[in-house]
């Protein structure tokens, strides 16, 4: 544990009654001044870790330390840690100064000392001049900067936000996702950030927790998560992926169907059977000839920035491409990639494992 | 809205002149110089200054707003912590059966009410009067209380309280800064119905009143008996009066209550 630890889960388990456990054993340190995400589908436990951390629930066993003290059964009002809730949970009967303001009045500041505070914290989220507004009054995105401002006005060490983009539409959405990561550096405090968006996990974090049914599947960079996924249920979870089920005939030699590629993964025992990720932005369109693989055409949509092609194997196993190239529905055509594009996972490995085997193939393997 | 047909409107014509004609000949009689309710003789104020001139009429009078605005207050208080502690009450079944106890006492007869606490009264010696008649009123006050302040109660999101507990608020500051001021229009809704109810109560301050102590609606029952006056038809006017204008107030307290709810998010 270095000086930097803020928050530091020591097998926390949390249980509602003896058959619903919604945290089972989950390990996990964060360090002071970073953006962390924890990601996951709805009911994967993801929020109550936010809760245990603001204090709105006790862990059923294991220990939660902030800055090295146990506080588990710290109550909410004396943790230093401030939530921004997914429905903002702004006062309907405070206008947004008030609301602001609710943190320091409860400390009770001086009036001079908590007007400038809220002040500074609506100059930080750009809502000066929305300060006599009724929340009513105010928009989506306007709530969430309020509550926003209601969060950092305390100088809380650790700010917790629960899927607090969740209700604002899509370009507003990635906006924001801007402005929480810039005002994050700006205030060089801890935020821990819950979604079940990747998109928005990959573009904001410092680090990632992927979680499932109450376990931490993988833990790393946006950039660690993305290209080496630990297993099946990361690699689908993050980003859109080919998953299918190969076998590791010797080191750098991998077997998908009958057909052998080169890969850069090694140290797996000989035929060991694996699961192997091609991401659809790895695959090339070519000449069937020229192509490592030959595929068929299924179908092709239009996506903007690139055409989404799904394509069929001669084994029948589903290939996504994504392409600026047009290709002809129903024609076959060939699909290149390079060794470092096929990704190989052995089933049932643990974090620990997974990480000793990536680092003993050397920085140069799975460097970018 | 679907434009109203005319039987329709002729039938709520029908109902509305059948429910305020008496009253409203009532009011016209009491400015009679004549006596009686047979012929109008003349515009007159007598009966209403023979109201106010009558010293034991106005101290019946204050009594009664005494024992109103009291036993508003206090069914208010109680019924505001009793509501939040219904709200909050994990137990399920107890939460129930709490709020059908309630309801029970809100469709319960008066008579009942007013008889079980004249047995009552009687049976542990307190004294029947203003104490008696108070200790009564707050009584089935408290059940309209619970009824006007629950409804707001449920409708606050609980997240707010974990936000005010985030926020390092107590559980003081969490009922006085969040929990009391969003129930507001809750309290006051409930206040101006206890204050009605108590105002116009016949049947249980008949019962549990006492030892010369009496409330408005007690002694016009008993004028009535001895024999029309026109000072009753005064007298009733001025009710009349007082409790428009408290209905009209209430409108007034429930839409300021509904009005940041009503309004829609601005862009």
């Amino acid at each position: 544990m270095s000086d930097n630890t803020i928050i530091r889960f020591e097998n926390v388990t949390k249980s509602y009654d003896a058959e619903t456990t919604v945290l089972k054993n989950i390990n996990l340190e964060l360090e002071r001044g970073k953006f962390y995400t924890l990601l996951g589908p709805s009911g994967c436990g993801k929020t109550t870790i936010l809760r245990l951390i603001a204090g709105f629930m006790q862990p059923t066993s294991g220990s939660i330390y902030f800055n090295g003290k146990l506080i588990n059964n710290v109550p909410a009002n004396e943790r230093q840690v401030n939530t921004v809730f997914q429905d903002y949970a702004l006062f309907p009967h405070l206008n947004v100064f008030e609301n602001v303001a609710f943190g320091l009045r409860i400390k009770k500041l001086g009036k001079k000392v908590i007007e400038q505070k809220v002040i500074e914290a609506l100059k930080f989220v750009n809502l000066v001049g929305y300060e006599k507004r009724e929340i009513a009054e105010m928009s989506g995105g306007q709530r969430q900067r309020v509550a926003i401002a209601r969060a950092i006005v305390n100088d809380p060490e650790i700010i917790l936000l629960d899927e607090p983009l969740s209700a604002l539409d899509l370009k507003l959405r990635s906006e924001m996702q801007y402005e929480l990561r810039e005002l994050q550096q700006r205030l060089g405090k801890t935020f821990i950030f819950v979604t079940h968006d990747q998109e928005e996990a990959l573009a904001m974090s410092d680090e990632i927790f992927v979680l499932n049914e109450g376990e931490i599947e993988q833990s790393g960079t946006p950039m660690d998560i993305y290209d080496e996924p630990i297993n099946r249920y990361v690699a689908d979870f993050i980003g859109e992926s080919n998953i299918v089920s190969g076998t590791m005939v010797a080191d750098f030699r991998v077997k998908i169907g009958d057909k052998e590629f080169e890969c850069v993964d090694q140290g797996l025992n000989p035929n060991e059977k694996v699961d192997i990720v091609i991401r659809p932005e790895d695959l090339e369109i070519t000449a069937v000839d020229k192509g490592k693989m030959k595929v068929k055409v299924d179908t092709q949509l239009f996506r903007g920035v690139h055409y989404e092609l799904s394509t069929y194997d001669d084994e029948g196993n589903e290939w996504l491409v994504h392409s600026t190239k047009k290709a002809d529905v129903g024609a076959s055509i060939g699909l290149d990639f390079d060794p470092e594009a096929i990704h190989v996972m052995r089933l049932n490995e643990t974090e620990e494992e997974f990480d000793k085997r990536l680092e003993s193939y050397g920085e140069d393997a799975y460097a970018n | 809205m679907e434009k109203t047909s005319k039987s329709a409107k002729f039938y709520l014509a029908l109902v509305f002149i059948v429910l305020y004609t008496p009253i409203l000949y009532l009011i016209f009689y009491s400015f009679n110089s004549g006596g009686n309710m047979n012929n109008f003789e003349s515009f007159t104020w007598e009966h209403y200054s023979a109201v106010f001139s009558d010293t034991r009429l106005i101290m019946i009078l204050l009594n009664t707003v005494i024992v109103a605005l009291l036993s508003a207050l206090i069914a208010t208080i109680v019924g505001v912590f009793g509501s939040i502690g219904i709200v909050f009450m994990r137990n399920k079944s107890l939460r129930r059966s709490i709020l059908s106890l309630n309801n029970v006492l809100i469709v319960s007869p008066d008579v009942v009410i007013g008889a079980s606490f004249l047995i009552l009264f009687t049976a542990i010696g307190v004294k029947l009067g203003f104490a008696s008649v108070l200790i009564s009123h707050i009584a089935f006050s408290i059940p309209i209380v619970v009824l006007m302040v629950l409804p707001k109660l449920q409708d606050m999101n609980s997240t707010l309280i974990d936000a005010a507990a985030d926020l390092g608020a107590s559980k003081r500051d969490i009922l006085t800064r969040v929990i009391i001021p969003f129930v507001k229009p809750g309290i006051f809704a409930g206040f101006f119905m206890a204050l009605t109810y108590s105002l116009d109560d016949f049947a249980v301050t008949f019962f549990v009143t006492g030892n010369g102590f009496s409330t408005l609606s007690v002694e016009i029952y008993s004028m009535a008996r001895t024999g029309i006056t026109l000072t009753i038809n005064a007298l009733s006017g001025i009710i009349f009066i007082v409790t428009l204008v408290l209905v009209v107030g209430y409108y007034f307290v429930s839409q300021r209550g509904k009005n940041p709810v009503g309004m829609g998010v601005r862009k």
